[in-house]
């Protein structure tokens, strides 16, 4: 008897709900165009913050996308992370019927950031404003980071394994990872990604503290990663789900493989040490690198964490030259973020979205706003620039200390 | 405020608490159906009780938050208001 074939973790459907598009097409090309979308904050109650300028996902009708009942039971970042859901999983032509025959195949993985802290907000003032008896008891789940993965999972009627990141920004690389190891040990479908909604008074508050926070208030200069007027990062709302399968099972029921989840690697440096983190980043690309068999050569395209932090910046660009080696400085690198803030967990989901695309499409996206770069990278600024992709590197570190690195193949079919 | 509650302020009350829309008079046809039927979870039902110690300004029973059934609540929570009337 063979050795059976190692499962592949396929990535068969992507659903966006970004600052730039309420879609994957409309993501996409902005994305592509590089268009900027940053703008002042317009949520209700946060004018009078220092932090006014964001990635808001302004025309997103909740109750359009999901029923009644989860309006009420759950926070802005799960109305998100459910429509973005929706939107992967009619992408991969899963639909319920097919998901109800197997629901035990089916899982959901999320990573989370800040959590519901809009609905939070609402119930606190309900508690110092009224009292204990008008605190509703869905305050219990709504504001907590597992809820978009618990309620995806009811509201599809998913049973198969679950679980929730909670790493940092990073975390979104991981939950991916994540989900592709769920595949590989036999699941057969995990709908993975992460959304989030920090918008909101208390939220914008919370972020005050972190130095990294730009408070810039022109959006055309408040998040300038890789340049000398590097002032920090814009933060955003919105995110992505991806469905990521088994490439067997995908290819058996007919659905297009549009990248493979091949590698992944995750270190941990400290919060805001970003001088170490040259090192902690290295290695993960190095592990993520290793994992998936793939060479520094073979590296088409790097999505850059773009922190917007002169040291941080400064750490990214030494990390990719200490683990691409004379590769690092030809590779072409780009960071779409900078068009539409930088979404905590969901930052680099919507990066491995892009980087799926952008190999689908042989095109890599511009990093808006972005001109004189002081480091030597080269990124790919103004326009949107050709490539034949096979590989791409996503990288990605979190506040706290996080680092992750994920490698995604270019998937057998072609553009779809 | 001590009336009964009826099936009608039940409804509401789902609708509000936990966002589940349902027609009174299915309510009452299928009022031996769990809430769980309905769409409504124990969180749900624990806001409805809740509500409604707000509104009357008295405790409810602690079995209501509970009953399985609408028959169940109301009968219980019902009993409860005339007896504390």
């Amino acid at each position: 008897m063979s050795e059976p074939t190692p499962r592949r973790a396929a990535v068969t459907g992507i659903g966006v709900i970004a600052p730039n598009g309420l879609s994957t097409d409309a993501f996409w090309k902005a994305t592509r165009e590089g268009i900027s979308v940053l703008g002042r904050i317009t949520r209700e109650g946060c004018d009078h913050l220092p932090l006014r300028v964001a990635g808001e996902v302004r025309a997103f009708e909740p109750a359009t996308a999901v029923e009644e009942r989860f309006l009420v039971q759950t926070d802005r970042f799960t109305h998100f992370a459910m429509a973005a859901a929706d939107s992967a999983l009619e992408d991969a032509r899963l639909g319920q019927s097919a998901t109800d025959e197997a629901p035990f195949s089916v899982g959901v993985v999320t990573a989370a950031g800040s959590g519901g802290g809009e609905f939070g907000q609402r119930e606190l003032q309900q508690l110092w404003g009224k009292g204990s008896r008008f605190v509703g008891p869905y305050q219990s789940i709504a504001w907590f980071y597992a809820a978009s993965t618990g309620q995806i999972s009811i509201r599809r009627g998913f049973k198969g394994p679950c679980s929730v990141v909670a790493a940092d920004e990073a975390g979104g690389l991981d939950a991916l990872a994540h989900a592709a190891r769920a595949v590989r040990r036999g699941t057969d479908v995990i709908v993975a990604g992460s959304t989030e909604a920090p918008l909101a008074p208390y939220s914008m508050v919370c972020q005050l503290g972190y130095p990294e926070l730009s408070t810039e208030g022109d959006p055309d200069r408040a998040y300038r990663p890789f340049t000398s007027a590097a002032c920090g990062f814009v933060p955003a709302e919105g995110g992505a789900m991806l469905v990521v399968e088994d490439e067997d099972t995908a290819r058996e029921r007919g659905a297009a493989v549009r990248a493979v989840v091949a590698g992944h690697a995750a270190t941990f440096t400290g919060a805001s040490c970003w001088e170490a983190s040259r090192e902690g980043l290295a290695r993960a690309i190095d592990g993520a690198l290793a994992e998936a068999g793939c060479a520094p050569e073979e590296v088409d395209v790097v999505f850059a964490d773009a922190l917007g932090v002169p040291d941080a910046d400064r750490a990214e660009a030494l990390a990719i030259a200490d683990a691409l080696g004379r590769h690092g400085r030809r590779v072409p690198v780009t960071a779409p973020k900078t068009g539409i803030g930088r979404g905590y967990c969901a930052a680099p989901v919507l990066d491995a979205a892009a980087a799926v695309l952008a190999m689908e499409y042989g095109v890599i996206p511009p990093t808006p706003n972005i001109f004189d770069i002081c480091h030597d990278l080269d990124l790919v600024t103004t326009r949107a620039r050709a490539a034949e992709l096979r590989t791409a590197l996503v990288l990605s570190r979190g506040l706290m200390g996080s680092n992750s690195a994920l490698v995604l193949r270019r998937g057998a079919t072609g553009a779809p | 405020m001590s009336d009964r509650i009826t099936v009608e302020e039940l409804a509401e009350l789902m609708k509000k608490a936990a966002g589940v829309t349902v027609d009174p008079a299915e309510l009452e046809q299928r009022s031996d159906s769990g809430f769980d039927t309905f769409g409504l979870d124990s969180l749900g039902l624990l806001g409805i009780v809740g509500e409604l110690e707000n509104r009357h300004g008295t405790p409810m029973p602690t079995d209501a938050e509970r009953c399985k059934t609408p028959r169940q609540f109301l009968d219980l929570v019902n009993s409860s208001l005339v007896a504390g009337a």
